[in-house]
């Protein structure tokens, strides 16, 4: 039997005594997408920040490859901030968090996520100075650099273009090709549909299937 | 040590493009002593314990600014996610940040150094020399405690001005047994007779630096 990668069981948060999250469950296999819809406020940024064990929940439980302490190697994380230090370059970046991850030669691993992600002539450039869009880019590869076994990515098409959310849609779908369970947030289902394998609606805390797909 | 390398790498290339910490550093030591100078000489004190008294309390605030920074740099940019979820051991974190600390600082003391000389009438000679592992020892012992210290103000409202509230009563033995061994120094008497003031700064270096290892993993957590 296959472990699963994420099981959620009667997650709830609270921020003081304003609820946020209630009562959640959701389970997800390797190989496997989820997609998580909900507006503003519903609470995708909490849940994501408790997949990924920056928050505990309140009540019920997560485990992550069957095991409750979340073995952090093995996670990748791609949040509203990208996590990439703008007073460095690119490639530096890149450099930084795989040097982070443990990787042997840093700075091969950084030249070809470069690569991959199209921004070779940008190498060199600090990010605060390239746009938003491929600072994106570029915080999905660092997401992706440690080739997680679980990929938590918060609204991943923000700011890409058509050709970066192609990019992106590809990385993610060879992510689940060699067996990294994803879980996907966004706004609206559209751009997730053709991803993920099970779709939820999160709406004022609570987390439903979508028989929608 | 892969990722502590990486860490403090990170950290002092990122400060040697911006210069922000020790710019700001170096200016607010200039000021602390722009200022004791100034009440001191209307109060007609100065020489050696003045100096010495001075240059700690630069020291002091200085210092709490570079510990906040090597921090809340990270914490502003969100950063700090990142190094948490990442598989580096939070003693790792600690133990870089409060490296790049002690760096900042201790560029900013060789600066006040020189300007407690020229403020003070003092001489470039050995005193100062002899004087620089007490001042080490004080950089070490100080950075230990704000570092720690900034990881749990940036979780309040008020992070910035908690920090001095915190930090300083637990420093002032720290500081006085600084305070009077620098002094000693400068003058020129015998190491002997600062021992028991170098001691109590060893002890409280021990005391600061392990508090911090032990307490830095969970002052970090965001829960």
């Amino acid at each position: 039997m296959t472990t699963l990668a994420l099981q959620a069981h009667a997650v709830s948060h609270s921020f003081g005594s304003v609820p946020v999250l209630r009562g959640l469950n959701c389970d997800l296999a390797p190989g496997c997408a989820a997609a998580i819809i909900g507006s503003n406020g519903s609470g995708k940024s909490t849940l994501v920040r408790i997949f990924a064990g920056l928050l505990k929940p309140t009540a019920g439980s997560m485990v992550l490859f069957g095991d409750s302490r979340i073995d952090r190697r093995r996670l990748g994380l791609l949040t509203h901030q990208t996590f990439l230090y703008r007073n460095l370059t690119a490639r530096e970046n890149l450099e930084f968090y795989a040097a982070l991850y443990g990787m042997r030669n840093p700075p091969q691993i950084a030249a070809e996520w470069i690569e991959r992600i199209g921004l070779e002539a940008l190498a060199a450039y600090r990010v605060r100075t390239i746009s938003r869009g491929n600072e994106q880019r570029l915080a999905i590869a660092r997401a992706l650099i440690a080739n997680p076994d679980l990929l938590i990515m918060d609204e991943p098409f923000t700011a890409l273009d058509v050709a970066g959310a192609e990019l992106v849609k590809g990385l993610i779908a060879e992510s689940m090709e060699r067996g990294c369970a994803v879980v996907l947030t966004a706004h609206s289902g559209a751009t997730l549909t053709a991803i993920a394998c099970e779709r939820y609606e999160l709406s004022r805390g609570r987390l439903a299937a979508d028989k929608g797909t | 040590m892969t990722q502590f390398r990486a860490i403090l790498g990170k950290d002092l290339r990122l400060e040697i493009r911006s210069g922000e910490s020790t710019i700001a550093l170096i200016a607010l030591s200039l000021l602390i002593l722009v200022v004791i100078v100034f009440a001191l000489s209307q109060a007609g004190a100065r020489g050696t314990e003045a100096g010495a008294g001075a240059l700690w309390i630069a020291m002091l605030f200085s210092g709490m600014l570079g510990a906040v920074r090597a921090l809340s740099s990270e914490r502003d940019n969100g950063t700090i996610y990142a190094l948490l979820v990442s598989p580096v051991d939070r003693t790792t974190i600690y133990f870089a940040k409060l490296t790049a600390a002690v760096v900042f600082m201790a560029i900013a003391e060789v600066a006040a150094v020189v300007l407690m000389v020229l403020f003070f009438n003092l001489n470039f000679d050995f005193g100062l020399l002899r004087m620089l592992p007490i001042l080490a020892l004080g950089v070490i012992g100080f950075g230990a405690l704000a570092t720690v210290l900034s990881a749990v103000s940036g979780h309040t409202r008020m992070g910035d001005l908690i920090l001095p509230v915190l930090a300083v009563p637990l420093y002032v033995p720290a500081l006085i047994a600084g305070v009077k061994a620098s002094a000693a120094m400068l003058s020129g008497a015998p190491f002997t007779s600062a021992a028991i003031w170098i001691k109590i700064l060893i002890a409280f270096d021990l005391l600061f630096v392990g508090a911090g290892y032990l307490l830095f993993e969970f002052v970090i957590a965001e829960n």
